[in-house]
């Protein structure tokens, strides 16, 4: 009996909880019919509890103390109920006969007024509704009773019956307008109460002075709602009880006001009663009185959050804390979900053998031990990084925690006492433990989620995704400028251009329907861009297709297909993540990279891209190793650099697009495309990885083929030091200025000789020369028996005199002045030509000048020379001279340079001191030749203005070289003849005296050497005029010009100079002076001088 | 749509080309460099007349004179929605690329009426509803240009045909330039197009 009644009491209880705060009649007729259904046996008991549990008004408003003493009783039988049987049983029987009766005549006639009455607090009516309640409980209850009961009467007593008569007496006595007004009163203000929901301004339902007070009281953070609850249930408990919570109301305000319950009483001492011995709460610590304006701001509706399952969160602490999850299940509850986390897990790695769980049951509290470990912050261990759940790897730590209940389509096991699902682990969190707002799944973290799909497929819920990305507002942008559309609320499928966004909120004006050209605001939640086919879009942020460019080609609500520029796919993304872009084509993010671009990793790192994909490119790095990268990586592009230059291991130049191939290694070959310090990239078609990329070191490699063949030059010689000459560059830029050596006519020499190669490839072979061009020879070698193609200039000859080992230019040349020598008539007129280099090379021509030549040439000139040159050369010659130096300009060293064919003129002036030699071959030493040649000059210089003068003077110089006694003659036939032609070259010096002081300038060159007079030998430009004279021919030819100026010139002063040069004096500060001015016109001026004085 | 633009064309010229006959080598040069072009914004198709050629300027550093060269010359430019008339020139099952003379026009399969299904297996693929439409390489469509995109120096084009009247023609009416191997191939076809129109003009 007892115990079916504790079951039944702790039933109804449980079941009285939520009705609780129903209003009274309800919970009684919802008592009752519970009670009905429930109970069978036992009326009393089961009455007894209805009436604790669920008639609050008996336990408030019943202030009646008969009644009250019936509580009482009720109230202890109850307790009595549920402890002690016998008792309660006998009391049960009591209160059946007196209280039954009471009750059902009590509920029967007032249930109508308690209908009403349920409407109204109890507490609004106060002390008035005790008076009425009991005129009302003594009308309501006993006069029916009475009516009914008395006549017939013999069960009750006398002493009811004479109270009943008082009251119908007091009744009596009672105006009837007065009891009129007090029922008016009371049911009249009940129905206007009735109708006040609705037409009673909210304001005055407002709280006043006259309502109970809230509190709010400090608790732990996190646990309000705990809390609250337990309050509840203390009080669902104690209702109806002696001793019931003084309390009206708990409530929190979980996330606006985390730490605080309010609790809603008349007394603050209330407070302390009703929450003590609450776990988590504070109420001795101060209390916030809740201020009466705010209490509507307390209760104001805060819609919850919703949580999906599909949906992501975030975990704000622990060991997953600010992982991202997926929600599997919500409970319905509101307060805890369950959650798919990728697990960290690490399987025991970490764990020392001592801290390992050793018994099974120890698992639970040592997995709390460490789960607790790994939410404080100070846990030293690493946490794992996030993996899905491998059976495997638990196995061999932890197979006795691995349990496995493998359902035919997932794969389910229980490890360390958690669920992992399909390598997830499936856990159970509460709410307010999760991020919910502003999630911000970033792409790699979504797609893990995904990737756990069997077949591998990405099967990314778009839908969930995008709501979670919808709640967050942050990457919500709009722009100004974007044409948007409301797609949700009253504005709906209105559309026209954002104007502002501030915050939340965007201005639009309206471009369609009827609401055109106004601006209304619409917050962010209810818009989305609005694109139309064909639009040329910009992929932004949030989607893996950032950066895309492409144009629309459909459009589903706000989901956007569009055709990608570059890859000329099509894609979906949504509307959102779109941006208009302009109608030009853009080289967008991915097409920054190209395949075959050398690109910056780091400042040592560079490296050359071999793929480009979607999201990554792959490099080849200068070390030869491959590498992934995201081209956020990249610090930068290095632009191909077409003029880079490295060398080989030859030391040969190369550049990009040469070919090389690798010297040892892999013998790699290929085109270079990027020269980075000293490491090459190079492409070759053939080769598959790295799509034919590869790296090598320039010193590594050997140059196959350079690109416009320039191999040519630099492969044997190295770097052409030529163009690092800046003197040469700067004649150099309009061609080279170094004349083209002298053509010669007819057989060449060097054919059918012996040469030895003195350069290049086949450097120091021996072989014969079979054939020639101007600049080439064929030489078959003896060694190979092979026929190649070598310049003349890296030939060498043996001189056919003194066997030494000479060049090409020396090796003709010297047959041109040994067949002067021998017989130079011969072939004089092709000799001729071959002779000025020659001379100008030679390095023999003192010794043939100082000693034999002279004579030789006397002895050979005389006869046979004159006619000759004067066939031959004078008349071409001297026009040449003339060219010479007008266009050399005053310095006549180099334009005999020129003349001479380069390099040679330098050793000529040094030959030439020699040369001189002979001039002052008396006074051999002259520290340099040229100052016989300068006094020649100075004199040259006076000669001009009246070469006529001295033809004696002429002489004097004459004889001190060498032939006096013929030139004489030679001289002054042959400065006549030179007259005419002398002019020329001067042509406009000699007009003036500064002419005549320009015409130095032919002594400089005489200064410089006698070379020139030997030139002139040579070059018979003088020499042609004398030819007239036969004899005098060569030597003095050189000196005819000079002659001619000593003679021609200041006679006085030329004599005066004259002997004094040669005697060496004089002639020392002329050469100073020479030297000092070299070249120059107006210096020839103090030249000119200083032989005057 | 076609147009009669008055254009400018700076040309430059090597000193060689000095001489009497050197309006004549400006005009030809101008021809040959302009003609069968895209500029990113339409096609010229033919110059009609240089009409105004300015005194050489010799440019300073080296030895070229520059030219500025004043001509008018009738364009194509295609316009967004546009209705053109179009060879197909592949089909795939993202859509059909057809070519509008030296303009590529993409239509995508969302933009085929949903009736005209990709079929695969058809040799060579095709676009078909089963009955008399049947777009494979060569069909002639009728296409509305739904967006275009210039480059430098190029054009494209993405098309409808899920519109009426667009899309399949069994008759075709009007000349289409048929575009060769590179946009300066319309040069060929359209000199002849150009004497024609210059012999119009004069």
């Amino acid at each position: 009996m007892s115990l079916l009644e504790e079951d039944f009491g702790s039933e109804s209880e449980d079941d009285n909880f939520n009705p609780a705060p129903l209003g009274n009649s309800d919970s009684d007729a919802a008592g009752d019919s519970e009670d009905e259904t429930n109970v069978t046996t036992k009326a009393n008991g089961v009455q007894q509890r209805r009436r604790s549990s669920g008639g609050e008004i008996d336990g408030e408003a019943d202030n009646d103390t008969k009644e009250n003493g019936l509580d009482v009783d009720g109230a202890g039988e109850e307790d009595e109920d549920e402890e002690e049987d016998d008792d309660g049983d006998d009391e049960d029987d009591e209160d059946a006969i007196s209280g039954r009766p009471r009750k059902r005549a009590r509920r029967d006639p007032r249930h109508q007024f308690l209908d009403v009455e349920a409407e109204v607090d109890e507490e609004d009516e106060g002390d008035e509704e005790d008076e009425e309640n009991e005129t009302a409980g003594f009308i309501a209850e006993t006069h029916p009773d009475d009516v009914e009961d008395l006549p017939e009467g013999a069960a009750t007593d006398d002493r009811r019956h004479r109270e009943l008569d008082r009251q119908r007496e007091r009744a009596q006595q009672m105006d009837a307008e007065k009891q009129a007004q007090l029922l008016r009163e009371k049911y009249g203000r009940r129905t206007a109460t009735t109708a006040d929901p609705v037409t009673v301004p909210k304001r005055l339902l407002l709280p006043s002075v006259d309502d109970p007070s809230i509190w709010g009281v400090k608790c732990k953070p996190g646990k309000e709602r705990e809390i609250v609850f337990a309050v509840t249930k203390r009080m669902e408990e104690r209702n109806g009880t002696k001793n019931p919570l003084p309390i009206i109301s708990a409530l929190e305000r979980g996330k606006t006001m985390a730490g605080y319950v309010y609790i809603e009483a008349r007394k603050q001492a209330d407070i302390l009663t009703a929450l003590d011995g609450v776990m988590n709460v504070y109420p001795r610590t101060q209390m916030i009185l809740i201020p009466i304006k705010e209490m509507p701001e307390l209760l104001r509706v805060v819609k919850s959050e919703q949580l999906h399952p599909g949906g992501y969160v975030r975990i704000k602490r622990g060991k997953y804390a600010g992982d991202l999850a997926q929600i599997d299940d919500v409970e319905s509850n509101g307060l805890e979900a369950s959650l798919r986390i990728v697990p960290r897990l690490d399987y025991g790695q970490n764990e020392d053998d001592a801290n390992a769980p050793t018994v099974a049951g120890g698992l639970k509290g040592d997995a709390k031990r460490k789960r607790q470990g790994g939410a404080g912050a100070s846990n030293p261990t690493v946490r794992p990084p996030p993996r899905l759940f491998s059976d495997v790897e638990a196995k061999k730590k932890h197979s006795r925690f691995l349990s496995s209940s493998s359902t035919f389509d997932k794969k389910h096991w229980t490890y360390m006492g958690d669920d992992y699902v399909n390598g997830f682990l499936i856990k159970d969190f509460k709410i307010q433990h999760l991020i919910t707002e502003n999630v911000n799944p970033t792409l790699e973290e979504v797609t893990r989620f995904s990737a756990g799909a069997e077949d591998g497929t990405e099967n990314l819920d778009l839908t969930a995704l995008a709501a979670t990305l919808k709640k967050s507002t942050a990457n919500e942008s709009y722009l100004p400028g974007d044409t948007v559309e409301v797609y949700e609320g009253e504005q709906q499928g209105v559309w026209g251009k954002a104007i502002s966004v501030r915050g939340d909120i965007v201005t639009i004006s309206v471009t369609n329907g009827e609401l055109r050209g106004q601006n209304i605001e619409v917050p962010v939640k209810g818009l989305r861009k609005r694109f139309r086919e064909g639009d040329h879009v910009k992929v932004i942020g949030g989607s893996r297709y950032q950066d895309e460019v492409g144009m629309v080609v459909s459009i589903k609500a706000d989901q956007v297909t569009l055709l990608s520029d570059l890859s000329m796919k099509e894609i979906t993304v949504f509307s959102k993540d779109l941006r208009e872009a302009s109608d030009t084509g853009v080289a967008g993010g991915l097409g920054r990279y190209d395949i075959h671009d050398l690109v910056q990793l780091d400042p040592a790192t560079v490296g050359c891209v071999t793929k480009v994909d979607r999201e990554s490119l792959r490099i080849l790095d200068q070390n030869g190793s491959t590498r992934s990268v995201m081209p956020s990586q990249i610090s930068n592009k290095i632009e191909r650099r077409r003029n880079a230059v490295a060398t080989d291991r030859n030391g040969s130049e190369i550049r990009t697009d040469d070919t090389v191939r690798e010297i040892g290694g892999e013998q790699k070959q290929g085109v270079i495309i990027h020269i980075y310090r000293s490491f090459l990239f190079l492409h070759n078609r053939e080769q598959t990885e790295n799509s034919g990329i590869s790296v090598v070191r320039a010193t590594n490699v050997a140059t196959v083929a350079a690109k416009g063949g320039r191999v040519a030059q630099g492969a044997s010689s190295g770097p052409d030091l030529n163009k690092m000459n800046p003197a040469l560059m700067r004649n150099g830029t309009n061609g080279n200025a170094a004349m083209p050596p002298p053509k010669s006519f007819g057989r060449d020499r060097a054919l059918g000789q012996t040469v030895t190669i003195r350069k290049g490839p086949y450097k120091g072979l021996l072989g014969i020369v079979k054939d020639t061009t101007d600049l080439e020879a064929r030489v078959e070698l003896h060694t190979k028996g092979k026929t190649i193609s070598v310049p003349k200039d890296t030939l060498g000859f043996k001189d056919p005199l003194t066997g030494q080992n000479i060049d090409y230019t020396r090796f003709a040349g010297s047959r041109g002045r040994g067949d002067g020598g021998r017989g130079g008539l011969s072939n004089m007129g092709g000799a001729t030509p071959g002779r000025v280099p020659e001379w100008s090379s030679g390095g023999r021509t003192p010794l043939p000048m100082a000693g034999g030549r002279t004579p030789a040439w006397q002895a050979g000139g005389p006869s046979n020379r004159a006619p000759a040159w004067s066939a031959s050369a004078s008349t071409t010659r001297t026009p040449m001279w003339r060219q010479e130096a007008s266009s050399t300009n005053g310095s006549r060293t180099p334009a005999y340079a020129s003349a001479n064919d380069g390099s040679r003129t330098v050793n000529p002036y040094a030959d030439g001191s020699r040369t001189v030699n002979p001039y002052g071959s008396s006074s051999t030493t002259t520290i340099s030749n040229r100052t016989p040649a300068w006094n020649p000059t100075a004199t040259s210089s006076s000669f001009t203005q009246d070469p006529f003068a001295s033809t004696s003077t002429s002489n004097t110089t004459n004889p001190t070289t060498t032939a006096t006694g013929s030139r004489t003659p030679a001289y002054e036939s042959s400065y006549r003849t030179p007259a005419p032609s002398y002019p020329t070259p001067n042509a406009t010096t000699t007009a003036s005296r500064s002419g005549a002081y320009d015409a130095p300038t032919p002594g400089k060159d005489f200064t410089n050497a006698p070379t020139p007079g030997k030139d002139f030998t040579n070059a018979p430009t003088p020499a042609a005029h004398p030819s007239n004279n036969g004899s005098s021919s060569n030597f003095n030819i050189a000196n005819t010009p000079a002659a001619m100026g000593m003679g021609s010139a200041p006679t006085p002063k030329f004599s005066g100079d004259a002997p004094t040069p040669y005697a060496g004096v004089p002639e020392t500060p002329g050469f100073g002076e020479g030297e000092a001015d070299a070249e120059g016109e107006e210096e020839t001026s103090p030249r000119y001088e200083t032989p005057s004085p | 749509m076609y147009f009669l633009y008055e254009l400018e064309r700076v040309i430059t010229l090597h000193p060689s080309f000095f001489g009497p006959r050197v309006k004549e080598y400006l005009t030809n040069r101008l021809l040959e460099d302009v003609e069968g072009t895209c500029t990113g914004q339409y096609y010229i198709i033919c110059v009609m007349d240089a009409y105004d050629i300015s005194e050489g300027r010799v440019v300073p550093g080296s030895a070229v004179a520059e030219y500025t060269v004043h001509y008018r010359a009738v364009v194509w430019r295609p316009f967004k929605g546009e209705t053109v008339d179009a060879i197909v020139s592949s089909v795939n099952r993202m859509g059909v690329f057809a070519e509008v003379g030296p303009l590529p026009v993409f239509v995508s399969s969302h933009l085929i009426p949903p009736d005209i299904k990709w079929d695969p297996n058809a040799t060579p693929p095709q676009y078909t509803d089963n009955g008399e439409q049947v777009i494979e390489k060569g069909t002639h469509l009728r296409i509305k240009l739904m967006g275009t995109r210039s480059d430098v120096g190029s054009m494209f084009a993405i098309g409808s045909i899920k519109e009426d009247f667009l899309g399949f023609e069994n008759f075709f009416f009007q000349v289409v330039i048929r575009r060769t191997d590179n946009v300066l191939g319309l040069c060929d076809l359209s000199n002849c197009v150009a004497s024609h129109l210059r012999g119009m003009a004069v």
